[in-house]
């Protein structure tokens, strides 16, 4: 999302470190949707996928609070690196909420978009 | 593979500091921690197309006390929720029990296969030993009794050995591959039960 308007205000970048934050985890589930990964394949899959731009000291953190509640599991996998990854994948619980939560998403974007609708028009006429 | 001892120097301090940190969690928790912070960093540095400064990479994740505090505050919040959600606790203990008892279950077996092999090659060593007293005794009585059996006693027992001193190779044998295979198994069960050790580059 490239754009020529002018750069964000530093309230409204805080504002913005907030709603990444609050979206992380369901992005997370999201990637690990059809594979299971390891941290740093997340991030990845995250930095090419989205234009979300990961702390990578969150997402660990992030990810062990996810497999305790049980939405992931992890094994760790000898690889040819020399050293063992810890890979994650979804649990039957985690496709669960992640369907939930992309549920929520939608509906709630799209009632805000609707809501913004005023202000897009006013922005284009600028 | 290696790196310079200065970031190697680096990398074992940061992590020194991280699991000084997470010093209140479970022990099990810190190392898997550590384990797998130590994992990214070691991917960044060498793994990747383009190899990233071990000191960069350390910055991304924060210091040692900014990076266990996240774990601390979710390790938080979860405790709490645990202390709520009835199902939670259960699953847990779960799958602890699971563990514990396929722990068990690897235990018997191996302890089985060790004991048995053990026998059998001691009975060839006796065999070898006392060749007269020891061996396979069958004493058969057409429409009376049977009885097999191995032995070792003072006197050459009733009944006949049928095989005699092939009784050494077949033991030795049967008893090393039983030895060799509760080896393999109870090597592949720890490896499935437990994490693989942490890796240090040379």
């Amino acid at each position: 999302m490239k754009d020529s308007s002018p750069p964000p205000s530093e309230n409204t970048e805080k504002w913005e470190v907030q709603l990444r934050k609050g979206s992380l985890e369901l992005a997370i589930l999201a990637s690990l949707w059809s594979n299971r990964l390891y941290g740093l394949e997340i991030l990845r899959h995250l930095e090419s996928n989205s234009d979300l731009i990961v702390v990578e000291g969150t997402v660990y953190p992030l990810l062990s609070r996810l497999r305790a509640l049980g939405l992931v599991d992890s094994e760790w996998v000898e690889s040819d690196s020399g050293h063992p990854r810890k890979y994650y994948r979804l649990t039957p619980a985690g496709r669960q909420r992640a369907l939930e939560m992309s549920r929520t998403w939608t509906r709630f974007s799209s009632s805000m978009n609707n809501l913004l609708a005023p202000l897009i028009g006013e922005e284009r006429k600028e | 593979m290696t790196l310079p001892a200065a970031s190697q120097k680096a990398i074992d301090a940061y992590l020194a500091a991280l699991r000084k940190q997470l010093r209140e969690l479970l022990d099990e928790d810190s190392r898997d921690i550590v384990d797998e912070i130590r994992a990214h960093i070691l991917d960044k540095t060498f793994a990747e197309a383009e190899p990233e400064d071990v000191a960069a990479t350390l910055a991304a994740l924060g210091t040692p006390q900014e990076l266990a505090g996240r774990y601390r505050t979710d390790e938080l919040l979860e405790r709490a929720r645990l202390s709520r959600s009835p199902t939670l606790v259960l699953r847990r203990i779960l799958r602890w029990v699971m563990l514990t008892l396929i722990g068990l279950i690897v235990f018997l077996v191996s302890g089985l296969g060790y004991c048995v092999g053990g026998v059998l090659v001691v009975i060839a060593l006796l065999k070898a030993l006392f060749p007269r007293q020891a061996g396979l005794n069958i004493d058969y009585v057409p429409n009376q009794s049977f009885s097999a059996g191995f032995g070792a006693g003072s006197a050459p027992p009733p009944g006949h050995d049928p095989i005699g001193l092939w009784l050494i190779p077949i033991c030795l044998l049967l008893g090393g591959g039983i030895l060799f295979l509760t080896f393999r198994f109870s090597v592949w069960s720890i490896r499935k039960l437990r994490r693989p050790k942490a890796f240090t580059p040379a």
